[in-house]
């Protein structure tokens, strides 16, 4: 993949002979393993938190985030860069809010997220917040509006792209195959929950416990997402074994 | 040879500023709209008279309806300047949010970003009195009511402009329902009901007020999209 690499891939600016970026490339490999699943009633979001030490606190890690009360977003890969995309997206919402009193719909929410994904470069000009490189953080991005509910991927790159189920990160080719052979359109929410979960379990290298997952539901119903807690992740866990 | 004969230098009389005509950044138009909501419809109505402020007659053909979407219609009385800066500016914002969101903007959305347009001139105010009328998206008709820096309200009938003093009355009697004696029915009007009392209150209103005349457009939003018809006032 990276043969002709050497001189091209300092900057950003310069595509190498092939037409590559390789800055952006190498931010698409520092992505962890997460899962997205939709269907009619909802999605759901599963992420695994990897405690890398037992004296380490794993509610100080957090991988699933709200942008919205009908937005949110799992995240993989560079943590800390997530923080200014979703500043950026909570901004925006509630600035749609203001301007329109409405909810923001899901697409133009991840739009403006890839927007600021691609604002990176060498010759910025002064007044703008300075990112030499690209994000190396990849998003699944579920929300519901007024077309229902939908599960969007936004990479490093600035490109985004709609799936039914989605997996991404470290091991996440496996995962989707595993999602592909699985996934049908008439799965219930529930179904939806047990399939993203089994699929993590199988990708991950410890056994699945209400530590090192977090899940997240965002359904058409209610209109708000939820992010569980340590009861109903264990309730969630114990229907795998069955 | 002949002594001089000087006298004093005339005294320097005090310099005054020239004395131009103040700008004037506003002038009324005037002219009369109103806007009665059903239960799935609306029914707006504003004359077409353009006055110069006074007694003089600019047009007699300016319309104050303003279709925003097939679903919601704008109708302004004021500083027809001012309403077709505005006019503009939201169509404007409604073609951009249309590319941004793929979809029109909702009657609801419409009435919030309007408020904003206006209260973001706070202190340079467009000279227009607004109702934004048309039906939301559960296809339920509902007007709203603006004064000329933002602040509004959501109701089922409303008015504005020169006339609004002598229609106000009449629609607080027949759609409100107000000083009623005897009240006949569970309240509901039909559209066409409504279009006809519409005509006779803006005819009312052209009969009294020197600025409202010449002919009204009659406008009808509903599921079926925004329809307009023409209505002759008198000239005088």
């Amino acid at each position: 993949m990276f043969l002709t690499r050497s001189e091209y891939d300092r900057g950003v600016n310069t595509f190498s002979p092939e037409g590559r970026l390789f800055q952006v490339e190498y931010a698409l490999e520092a992505i962890k393993l997460g899962i997205g699943v939709q269907c009619e009633e909802g999605v759901v979001l599963a992420v695994e938190k990897r405690l890398t030490s037992p004296l380490l606190e794993p509610s100080s890690i957090q991988k699933v985030v709200e942008i919205d009360y009908h937005l949110i977003c799992a995240l993989s890969g560079l943590t800390a860069d997530s923080r200014t995309i979703i500043d950026h997206a909570r901004i925006e919402t509630q600035n749609h809010r203001f301007n329109y009193d409405e909810p923001m719909g899901v697409e133009s929410c991840v739009q403006s997220i890839c927007d600021l994904a691609l604002r990176f470069g060498e010759n910025r000009s002064s007044g703008e917040e300075r990112m030499s490189r690209p994000f190396g953080v990849a998003l699944l991005i579920a929300g519901v509006d007024e077309k229902g509910p939908s599960l969007y991927y936004s990479d490093p790159s600035g490109t985004f792209t709609q799936f039914n189920a989605k997996a991404i990160g470290a091991g996440s080719e496996g995962a989707q195959t595993t999602l592909q052979e699985k996934y049908s359109k008439t799965l219930t929410l529930q179904e939806c929950q047990k399939l993203a979960l089994t699929t993590l379990k199988q990708v991950m290298e410890e056994a699945i416990t209400t530590t090192n997952v977090e899940i997240a539901v965002i359904t058409k119903a209610e209109g708000k997402f939820k992010i569980y807690d340590k009861e109903e992740l264990a309730a969630v866990i114990a229907t795998l074994t069955e | 040879m002949e002594t001089l004969k000087l006298s004093a230098l005339p005294e320097q009389s005090k310099q005054q500023p020239i004395n131009h005509g103040r700008f004037e950044a506003y002038v009324d138009n005037g002219g009369t709209v109103m806007a009665v909501a059903g239960k799935d419809y609306c029914v707006i109505a504003g004359d077409t008279r353009m006055s110069d402020g006074g007694y003089g007659i600019q047009t007699r053909h300016y319309t104050k309806v303003f279709q925003l979407t097939n679903k919601c219609v704008l109708a302004t009385s004021g500083m027809q300047a001012d309403t077709i800066a505005l006019q503009k500016r939201l169509k404007l914002m409604l073609e951009t949010y249309q590319k941004e969101h793929g979809k029109p903007m909702s009657t609801p959305a419409i009435a919030q970003f309007l408020s904003n347009t206006l209260y973001y001139k706070r202190f340079f105010p467009y000279y227009t009195f607004n109702l934004v009328a048309g039906v939301d998206e559960k296809g339920e008709g509902w007007i709203w009511t603006y004064d000329a820096v933002g602040s509004h309200e959501r109701v089922k009938y409303s008015s504005q402009g020169s006339g609004n003093q002598l229609v106000i009355p009449l629609l607080d009697n027949q759609v409100a329902k107000r000083n009623q004696q005897i009240i006949q029915g569970n309240g509901d009007v039909s559209c066409d009901q409504v279009v006809s009392f519409v005509k006779d209150a803006i005819t009312s209103a052209g009969e009294r007020d020197i600025y409202t005349g010449d002919f009204a457009d009659i406008v009808v939003v509903d599921k079926d999209g925004v329809r307009w018809e023409k209505f002759e006032l008198k000239l005088d």
